[in-house]
């Protein structure tokens, strides 16, 4: 022990010298002594960085104990909290963060530990399972940051690779870098719709883990409640489903939500070969419900093609160039109502679909035609070289005439 | 010749022609002697006599020797050279040289203008024409010895002409503000800035080292008034000089054919014709599609400088890192030097092919390095 004490004494030593004005004249009232640093440089570095060291907060807020003691029994002597327990962290933290009269200034809400307590991760540690996610876990422990800093496990960013630090990690003993856990919720997501175009396309407004199951009260969407959650994005979507016949149904008892179609979280891209793949696996081949996708899809495709050659005719007779503006406009037109025409496939009823499709349908055949008529003009050119090397064999045939006379008639 | 000469009755006060009219208050005789400078007219004339009678006497005389076949490519080079300046000031009637206007001022010509199409794909194509013989005509004049003295000057002219005539394709590639357009020029102007003192000089007078609104105006007049003055120039200098000095190999070629300067007059038009023809052609079959406008903040891949910068786009690529770039333009500047004073460096005897076998074989090697290295140059782009 008393080379324990000397050690400390020696590395007091230290710490004066390298802040003597700390050490020589403790403060009067002032901020108080923090010597914790001096056994735990790198936890005092790391707390420095984080948002709490600058709000007057120091060791001794979560660990208790005194922080301007001399000595390592002096300093971890009672109120001493040591390391606190996993399933204590929760109320620790909630011991300033519920305080409404505390976050109010800062603008921070004060209902956090409320949502945890009915999150999956609350209800599972009440009842004694520490292994699920507690305030450190997302947040960090000593370097806790701003969720607005990108450095922070928090930033929107970085939500993904926080939440799949648990769901999806590879096993224990996995070298770095190995890929999360094949059919994982983290996996899944990366490969689906959401994930590319928030991790690969960089798009900051597709979802995160959180936009669905919420933060602090992090739970999967009960059933009956998955078409509100997606319907905070997709909207109109939502309002055609709960037309349909399988809202109907899932309000009389069981009915497919929108994962059924989609998945959750390799959500597939919303094309129309899911009316092939979804419907058939639910509803018999040559069922009636099989029929009303099968319209749909050759409605969309239909209208798609078609859209297709006219863009294709409108980029042909721009390199010529003819005059396109209009009917690049009017294409817009045309892809607007089949864009329009994707969100009411979910009312299930093809006469929903119809005008919308025929529309675009429409558009894009009109302005088809009429670039192929303007295109004509390329075969007048080219009637017109005929005539321009007929008249220039003419005149050609003169000039060797005259040339020969003017040969004979050359005085030589 | 016994049939009474009636050249001194024509100008009797009987027949008061627009010709005679106009003779008694211009010099004609003077003017199209000028035009023979420029091979346009193919016999010489005698500027003191009044124009019909110089006109009579020089269609009757034998053909002078630089102006026969197969010596068209000067000439057909002066017509191409009428072709763009004449499509080109039309085109200019509807031109506008502003980074914000040069595109939807193409896009109206092309598109919008009647036949506005045909005359900038008539322009397009009789300047790729242009190059092609002008390029062609050096290496004849190379391989037929046609730089030996007395026509030291005739080769130089000849070989500045084809650098004046490259740079008139470059700034005309910039002016329509196409992707394509643009991007060349941007790539063409790297391999210029590695020329040491010529690359900077030329850089320091275009006004900087990218493509903005100024530098297209400057690009616009360089294209429009001054490098066309330039060519104008080069082509009254080479043909002045091949008539002081006549064409070579010209003599020891036997006079079979008794052609006049009449029947070579009329060779003059059906050539002009089937050129001509040969032009609608071109346009009407393989018009060059128009693109989309240049973004100077989003390079395309695979842009690369003009075809004929490719070879020295090569050398300056190739040169090791641990050179600088200008090591690599300095061999290029090298090159061209010595391309220019050839006919200085050439002391060999005579002309024909086996009394210069030195000078031919370096042309030869000289001719199969720059094929080489121009689709070098042209693949670099590619795996890039």
């Amino acid at each position: 022990m008393t080379g324990g004490a000397l050690l400390a004494a020696a590395a007091l030593a230290l710490a004066a010298a390298a802040a003597p004005t700390a050490a020589a004249d403790p403060p009067a009232g002032g901020a108080p002594r923090v010597l914790c640093g001096v056994c735990h440089p790198d936890v005092r570095v790391e707390f420095e960085q984080g948002v709490h060291a600058g709000e007057g907060f120091d060791c001794t807020s979560c660990h208790g104990g005194n922080a301007a003691a001399a000595t390592i029994e002096a300093a971890h002597r009672a109120p001493f909290r040591g390391t606190p327990k996993r399933r204590d962290i929760p109320a620790l933290c909630a011991g300033c963060h519920a305080d409404l009269a505390k976050m109010t200034p800062y603008n921070i809400p004060a209902d956090q530990y409320a949502l945890y307590l009915t999150s999956q991760h609350g209800r599972r540690l009440a009842k004694g399972d520490e292994s699920v996610a507690v305030c450190t876990d997302c947040h960090g422990v000593h370097d806790i940051r701003r969720e607005d800093d990108p450095k922070s496990s928090v930033f929107a960013r970085n939500v993904p690779t926080t939440c799949g630090r648990c769901h999806g990690a590879p096993p224990p003993g996995s070298p770095d870098g190995a890929p999360p856990v094949e059919g994982s919720p983290f996996a899944d997501y990366q490969v689906g719709v959401h994930g590319q175009a928030f991790l690969a396309q960089a798009n900051g407004a597709a979802p995160t883990c959180a936009s669905c199951h919420g933060s602090h009260g992090a739970a999967p969407p009960g059933i009956g409640d998955v078409d509100k959650v997606c319907g905070h994005c997709h909207a109109t979507a939502r309002a055609y489903y709960r037309e349909g016949p399988h809202a109907r149904a899932l309000r009389e008892g069981t009915g497919p939500e929108c994962a059924h179609c989609h998945g959750n979280h390799r959500i597939a891209p919303a094309d129309i070969a899911l009316l092939d793949t979804a419907c058939a696996a639910c509803h018999e081949p040559g069922s009636e419900m099989v029929k009303v996708a099968g319209g749909m899809k050759a409605l969309i495709a239909g209208a798609r093609d078609e859209i297709g050659r006219a863009r294709a005719a409108v980029d042909r007779a721009a390199a010529i160039p003819l005059y396109v503006e209009d009917y690049q406009a009017r294409l817009e037109e045309a892809h607007t109502s089949l864009v329009q025409a994707s969100p009411v496939v979910h009312a299930l009823d093809v006469r929903q679909v119809e005008p919308l499709t025929e529309r675009a349908r429409g558009i894009a055949k009109e302005v088809e035609s009429e670039i192929n008529g303007k295109m004509g003009e390329r075969w007048w050119r080219r009637v017109g070289l005929l005539l321009f090397w007929f008249y220039l064999g003419l005149t050609l045939a003169v000039l060797f005439l005259i040339r020969r006379r003017a040969l004979e008639g050359d005085p030589r | 010749m016994a049939p009474a000469d009636p050249t001194p009755a024509d100008p009797t006060p009987a027949r008061r022609s627009l010709a005679a009219w106009l003779e008694a208050r211009f010099n004609l005789t003077e003017m199209l002697a000028f035009l023979a400078s420029f091979g346009v007219f193919p016999a010489e004339l005698d500027t003191t006599r009044p124009f019909r009678e110089a006109l009579h006497d020089a269609w009757r005389r034998p053909l002078p020797s630089y102006a026969r076949w197969p010596r068209v490519l000067g000439l057909l080079s002066f017509l191409l050279f009428l072709f763009l300046v004449t499509t080109g000031a039309l085109l200019a009637f509807y031109y506008q040289p502003t980074e914000s206007e040069a595109y939807r001022a193409g896009t109206a010509i092309v598109r919008d203008v009647t036949f506005g199409w045909f005359i900038h794909q008539m322009h397009r194509w009789s300047a790729r024409l242009l190059l092609v013989i002008l390029a062609v005509r050096l290496w004849r004049f190379f391989f037929q010895g046609t730089y030996k003295a007395p026509r030291e000057a005739v080769w130089m002219a000849a070989v500045v002409t084809f650098l004046a005539a490259t740079q008139a394709d470059l700034t005309g590639r910039l002016l329509t503000w196409t992707t394509t357009g643009y991007w060349t020029t941007v790539r063409a102007l790297e391999v210029i800035h590695a020329l040491p003192v010529v690359g900077p000089t030329l850089m320091f007078l275009a006004g900087g080292t990218t493509p903005d609104s100024l530098f297209l105006t400057r690009f616009y007049v360089l294209h429009i008034a001054m490098l066309p003055g330039a060519l104008l120039l080069l082509f009254y200098l080479h043909f002045n000089g091949v008539r002081r000095v006549g064409l070579s190999h010209a003599e020891t070629e036997g006079r079979a054919r008794g052609e006049t300067a009449r029947v070579q007059m009329i060779n003059m038009i059906i050539l002009a014709a089937l050129v001509f023809g040969g032009l609608v052609t071109l346009v009407t079959l393989a018009p060059t599609p128009f693109e989309p406008a240049a973004d100077p903040a989003l390079t395309p891949q695979g842009m690369r400088p003009p075809w004929y910068l490719l070879a020295p786009h090569a050398i300056i690529e190739m040169t090791p890192s641990m050179l600088p770039r200008w090591a690599g333009g300095l061999v290029v500047e090298t090159i061209l030097l010595l391309i220019l004073v050839l006919p200085f460096l050439d002391t060999s005897a005579g002309r024909s092919l086996r009394d210069r076998r030195i000078a031919v074989a370096a042309g030869i090697v000289v001719l199969a390095f720059w094929l080489v290295l121009t689709w070098h140059g042209y693949a670099l782009e590619v795996r890039r």
